[in-house]
């Protein structure tokens, strides 16, 4: 497998970890009234589609930034890769 | 030997000997194995993989499925290597394989009259009873039998490598359309990788008679070859198979670098290269398939074009007198080739009621007949055709037609489809991304088109990756005729047509699945062994398919494919292995103090890479615990050193340092002031801990935090995670120091004595001025910059002193050389554990992926002030019952029985099943400080049960021991010791 | 003042050997030290490195000098740079530090790791053995700096010349780096 790193390009997969769902981005907020049925859903509740995938990498061999690489679990077509820290922002996280 | 033909492209100036079986041999620089044999009258060549029938050379090349042999002797002996592809050198020895006795008379050869009893599923219908037969009788029976070469049963001693290639194009093959692709591919100024299977690259060039450009097929391949490797942007690799397809562009590829010569001489005798292109294309050509007729199998029957290539490439005929039986146009191109070089022609049948393609001195030409059955055990004598003639011949070429080689147009999934025209399967419409196909591999058989085709796809290809295509033309050359008309199986009463030849399936066998219900071909394949050789059916894959089309009454497309999985031909594990063998299976690390501890008796431990000092044997101590006993007792007494490199270590600085610290750890770290240091305990998300470890406060937002040596890896990724993607803004910068610091515990009561030898004056490191939990940046031995860290693992008065780890070596010898005059002796990492049980501590044992902190007795510890990962769900209610299992200590009720670590916990007088179960017993260790076994354990509220005793029941070892529950403190438990 | 005296012992021992033309030197008294950039500190980093070395802020993957060329400076990650240059004494961080001011946060990375330069007309042909990057003239071109994994060893390849790597490994492991790297040489020597 190669992804291809929005810094760095094409980077061969050995040179990464890979955690799973990108669900994981987004930890729950802990003063929510539900926070624990929230958690225990970010904790243990995973799609598992059969076509496209969002999921977490990380380039551990290289810039250690980890990602966000939408891949197609059928064809392991990979469309976009992006830098976590990046959506995370976008997506309203900060501190 | 027999008489060489004329011309032919082996070296006659380097004659070779070589063996098969012992017997002496001749051949030329040029030849394979097959051709050499051939050359010296060889008809059998091996035995039949189930009814060790004699078989000889099928076919020219890497999809022979009979001629399977072993190579060389002692340890590197080769088994189940095709003479078809194996180059001939100096000296090389054969034997053949699969038979017992002599290989003309093989005493298992009577297994073929049982054939009767050995249809397809005979193992599946006659291995079912009696039971008690299976152990004793059948597998035994099956064992002797099963295989067909034998390993040496000696370590390989060649060595292998892998490797990586890049380029924009990957031209698979170096027939003419691939000759063509990669000579217009690298014109373009694209990087461009070419390779082909054989020696001799040029593919079926090289085995015919045709001209290119007004020179021969060969000589015209010989040039572009020899110009395509001068050029700088193409990387010609001959002798590499490109054996698999994968994800984005990925192929893997076989090199074969010595096999074709005397010695390795210390290089890598293959190499498993990992190609990264941009664009691939596909040239890979067709192979010829069989037609299925009566005792189709005999040595000296052959498939058409390779009787061709052997004639016009290596100059042997496998036959004095051929015949040729032919479906399409291009077996009459097999009579031309042999009567023009002389040989004899027996006969031209050709199944096809056409008017005949040519007229040959003394063939009998019959049309619209078929071979129908032959005789000649031990090599073919004569034929009988459909019409009832038979004609003598000792050699019978079948030309069946041609098949695309699909197979890397599957390897993602791919499914060929079915041409009416060609009778053959081409390559589907989806392909590996990035893939095109061309020549015969895409069905395209005639030569200017194979020419043209190679070409174009490299012109497509080219203009795709942003080159401009180059102007190559492609040289002159002919489209010869390939008509076709199928006939696939020409049924032959008794006698057994054969499909598979490696798995030995004939018709009977499939017409038998077929009938039983094995109707989808993905089953006929498993039930039958069809095409589950290592040839993967090369030959036998579509014949047997058509079979079973006829025996349903339906068309092939309607019938099915079957499709290719990786690797292409057979790849050694050693060359997948490549270099990683023994020693070098994985990187070792080492400590700082490794050299130190190997020149004094230290034993090593694995521990993830890291080689850890286990104990360090004294002259004279029978076995490892005397060790491990001196060496707590003497750290006890005085002072122990022991190597802490492997520890994580990981340096954190920003403005939102400590903010950072508070959510990735359950305790509270807002308030550690500079100097100091505290414990810090790290849970998942689902409140279950990670890791532990203690974090220095080095300055004002400058931490250095330690890590479990097993998660020092998990951990920084977990970290880099947190402050990357839960924690984007915060201020918070990481990187780890694990191999720049020798870290060296020195514990015991004369540590700081010890230690005052060697740290610079200037600090002072007395109780008051250095308390527990302290420390400091300082210098030791005369300004070498160190760390000192006032912490203990063993429970005694302790530091941990670190330098830059290039002083390791000499600190570890300074400090040895200071601990004289206390005694002071170093411990491995069994001491560390028996101190650290003796302590209470949790390590591995207990951090196992399944407690929490409250488990730990640590629940206290998550504070209720702020938010952290995993604070949420430990709150949990089913984690915090009251019964939750709690780390206790345990010790014999009788002092002199050993514990197991192991043993599960019940109540005095239960009975042992699950809902009895009070938890295990996590580790145990000899107490020497105690002078008794000692344990640690998970009990079910094992907090409120100090002085109870309970069972500690050990099925695996058998053992049943009273044990009481006690603090898991065994030593010091108020702490006066480290806070000396 | 104690009794001991300590000194620095090179990783390989000062490992020097030509194979073929080819040499593979351990890069004695290389300090590194890394330089990570605050939250929005990018230019200030840059202004620092301008002024200090009179060098270009790299991109990651990518290497500068600085304009004497004795420092290089490698973009390790978006947030994290290294400083090499020949040092001898242990106190490389405070000389960065020194130069660069409060601009970063600095952590001595020396020890960390073992150097090898491998010069010569062998180089590429070794380390695609064990490296799968690829490392061709025109697409690793002169100073560019990556991360990357050999043999399941984290290293850091930096082009310095024609032919010419330096080549970072993990100072604990650099036994088995050397081996690797060593192996490829022997291979294709």
């Amino acid at each position: 497998m190669i992804i291809n790193h929005p810094l760095l390009g094409p980077r061969d997969s050995s040179e990464f970890y890979h955690m799973g769902d990108a669900v994981l981005m987004d930890r729950p907020d802990p003063e929510a009234e539900n926070a624990a049925e929230q958690f225990h859903d970010y904790a243990y509740l995973r799609d598992n589609p059969a076509g496209e995938y969002r999921e977490l990498w990380y380039h551990e061999q290289g810039d250690r930034s980890w990602l966000v690489v939408t891949r197609d679990t059928l064809t392991h077509e990979i469309s976009s890769v992006e830098l976590a820290r990046e959506v995370a922002r976008a997506q309203g996280r900060s501190k | 030997m027999t008489k060489r033909l004329d011309g032919g492209l082996i070296d006659r100036s380097k004659p070779l000997n070589f063996t098969f079986n012992g017997k002496k041999m001749q051949g030329f620089q040029g030849d394979t194995l097959a051709s050499g044999l051939i050359a010296n009258g060889q008809k059998i060549v091996g035995r039949s993989f189930k009814y060790h029938r004699p078989r000889g050379i099928f076919t020219s090349g890497s999809e022979e499925p009979n001629a399977l042999v072993q190579l060389r002797s002692g340890a590197h002996q080769e088994p189940n290597t095709r003479a078809t592809v194996a180059e001939l050198f100096e000296g090389l020895t054969a034997t053949s394989q699969n038979h017992r006795g002599s290989l003309e008379n093989d005493i298992m050869g009577g297994i073929d009259l049982l054939s009767p009893f050995l249809s397809a599923g005979f193992y599946y219908k006659t291995f079912m009873w009696p039971k008690s037969f299976w152990e004793k009788v059948y597998e035994p029976f099956i064992r002797s039998s099963a295989g067909l070469g034998r390993l040496s049963m000696e370590v390989d001693p060649d060595s292998y490598d892998k490797g990586h290639a890049h380029c924009d194009v990957l031209v698979i093959g170096s027939g003419p359309a691939g000759l063509m692709a990669a000579l217009s591919a690298a014109k373009s100024g694209a990087e461009v990788i070419f390779a082909d299977e054989d020696a001799l690259m040029g593919g079926r060039l090289n085995a015919e008679t045709f001209e290119v450009g007004g020179q021969s097929g060969s000589e015209w391949a010989a040039a572009t070859v020899a110009e395509l490797s001068s050029m700088s942007n193409v990387r010609v690799m001959n002798r590499t198979t490109v054996y698999g397809s994968y994800d984005h562009g990925i192929y893997g590829a076989l090199e074969r670098r010595t096999d074709h010569l005397v010695s390795s001489n210390g290089k890598p005798r293959q190499i498993a290269w990992k190609i990264y292109s941009k664009r691939a294309i596909l040239c890979a050509g067709a192979t010829e398939r069989s037609i299925a007729f009566g005792n189709n199998d005999r040595p000296g029957i052959m498939l058409s074009g390779s009787v061709r290539t052997y004639a016009n490439r290596f100059a042997v005929t496998p036959g004095q007198s051929v015949a040729i039986l032919t479906n399409n146009d291009d077996g009459w191109r097999t009579a031309a080739d042999l009567h023009a070089k002389g040989v004899d022609l027996a006969a031209v049948v050709d199944t096809r009621d056409t008017s005949p393609l040519g007229s040959f001195t003394g063939a009998s030409i019959v049309t619209g007949a078929a071979v129908k059955d032959t005789k000649g055990r031990k090599g073919l004598q004569n034929i009988t055709l459909t019409n009832g003639q038979t004609i003598q011949a000792d050699c019978l070429a079948v030309a069946g037609g041609w098949n695309p080689n699909v197979h890397l147009t599957c390897h993602q999934r791919g499914r060929p489809t079915w041409n009416e025209d060609l009778s053959a399967f081409v390559p589907g419409g989806e392909l590996p991304p990035g893939m095109i196909v061309a020549g015969s591999a895409n069905g395209t058989y005639g030569l200017a088109g194979c020419l043209a085709e190679g070409r174009d796809a490299a012109n497509t290809t080219v203009k795709d990756l942003g080159f401009t295509a180059s102007r190559t033309q492609a040289p002159k050359a002919e489209d010869e005729a390939s008509s076709v008309t199928p006939i696939w199986h020409v049924p032959a009463g008794k006698s057994r047509c054969w499909i598979d030849l490696q798995n030995d399936v004939s018709s009977k066998d499939v017409k038998l699945a077929s009938s039983e219900g094995y109707r989808s071909v993905e089953l006929l394949k498993r039930y039958t062994t069809l095409g589950m050789a290592t040839d993967q059916g090369k030959t036998a894959n579509v014949l047997g398919l058509a079979v079973l089309a006829e025996a349903q009454g339906k068309s092939i497309p309607e019938t099915g494919t079957t499709i290719f999985r990786p690797p292409y031909t057979p790849v050694a594990m050693g060359a997948l292995g490549g270099r990683a063998v023994g020693l070098d299976f994985r990187p070792f690390r080492l400590t700082p103090s490794h050299k130190w501890a190997e020149e004094n008796g230290a034993t090593f431990v694995e521990a993830g890479m890291w080689l850890r000092a286990q104990w360090y044997a004294k002259t004279g101590e029978q076995g490892w615990r005397d060790s491990v006993d001196r060496e707590v007792i003497a750290t006890r007494k005085s002072v122990g050193i022991c190597d802490v490199t492997t520890l994580g270590k990981i340096d954190i600085q920003g403005k939102d340092a400590a903010a950072f610290l508070n959510k990735v750890y359950a305790n509270a770290f807002g308030k550690l002031a500079a100097g100091k240091v505290r414990y810090g305990l790290m849970l998942r998300e689902d409140g279950i801990v990670m890791d532990d470890g203690t974090t220095a406060c080095m300055a004002e937002n400058h931490y250095v935090m330690t890590t479990t040596t097993a998660n020092a890896g998990p951990v920084f990724r977990h970290l880099d995670f947190c402050r990357q993607v839960l924690y984007p803004d915060m201020d918070v910068h990481i990187i780890s120091v694990t191999d720049g610091w020798a870290q060296f515990a020195v514990a015991g009561p004369n540590a700081r004595k010890l230690l005052q030898k060697v740290v610079d004056e200037q600090h002072d490191i007395s109780n008051e001025g250095f308390p527990f939990m302290a420390c400091g940046e300082i210098s030791v031995c005369g300004g070498v910059p160190s760390r000192l860290f006032r912490i203990s693992f063993s429970g005694e008065m302790a530091y941990e002193i670190a330098v830059p780890s290039q002083y390791g070596d000499d600190m570890i010898r300074a400090l040895m050389s200071a601990g004289e005059e206390f005694d002071a002796v170093p411990y491995g990492t069994e001491a560390l554990g028996v101190m650290r049980i003796e302590k209470g501590h949790a390590a591995g044992n207990e951090l196992t992926g399944q407690t929490s902190a409250l488990n730990l007795g640590l629940g206290g510890m998550v504070s209720k002030n702020k938010d952290c990962i995993g604070k949420t769900l430990s709150k949990r209610p089913d984690m915090n019952r009251d019964d939750v299992w709690n780390l206790v200590g345990l010790q014999p009720v009788d002092k002199s029985v050993p514990l197991n670590a192991g043993a599960h916990f019940l109540e005095k007088g239960a009975e042992p099943n699950m809902t009895n179960d009070l938890g295990w017993m996590t580790s145990v260790a000899y107490s020497p400080s105690l002078g008794y076994s000692i344990g640690l354990g998970f009990v079910k509220a094992g907090s409120t049960r100090k002085g109870d005793v309970i069972r500690a029941w050990d099925a695996m070892r058998k053992k049943d021991v009273d044990v009481e529950i006690v603090s898991a403190h065994f030593i010091d438990p108020e702490g006066e010791r480290l806070r000396a | 003042m104690p009794d001991f005296t300590l000194t620095e012992k090179p990783a390989l021992g000062g490992f020097d050997h030509d194979f073929d033309g080819t040499s593979l030197k351990e890069n004695v008294g290389l300090a590194i030290v890394s330089v990570a950039i605050p939250l929005g500190g990018d230019d200030a980093v840059a202004e620092a490195l301008k002024s200090a070395y009179g060098a270009d802020t790299p991109v990651v993957g990518d290497s500068s000098l600085s304009k004497d060329g004795a420092t290089r400076i490698i973009r390790t990650a978006t947030d994290q740079l290294f400083v090499l240059f020949q040092h001898e004494t242990p106190d490389a961080a405070q000389i960065v530090a020194g130069k660069l001011g409060d601009a970063g946060y600095y952590v001595d990375q020396t020890h960390n790791w073992v150097g090898l330069t491998l010069d010569g007309p062998l180089s590429r042909a070794a380390l695609e053995r064990v490296c799968a990057m690829n490392l061709h003239k025109d697409r690793f071109p002169l100073n560019k700096a990556e991360r990357t994994v050999m043999e399941h060893m984290g290293a850091i390849v930096a082009r310095t010349g024609e032919d010419a790597f330096l080549l970072l490994s993990a100072s604990s492991s650099a036994g088995s780096y050397l081996h690797a790297i060593e192996t490829s040489l022997k291979y294709v020597s």
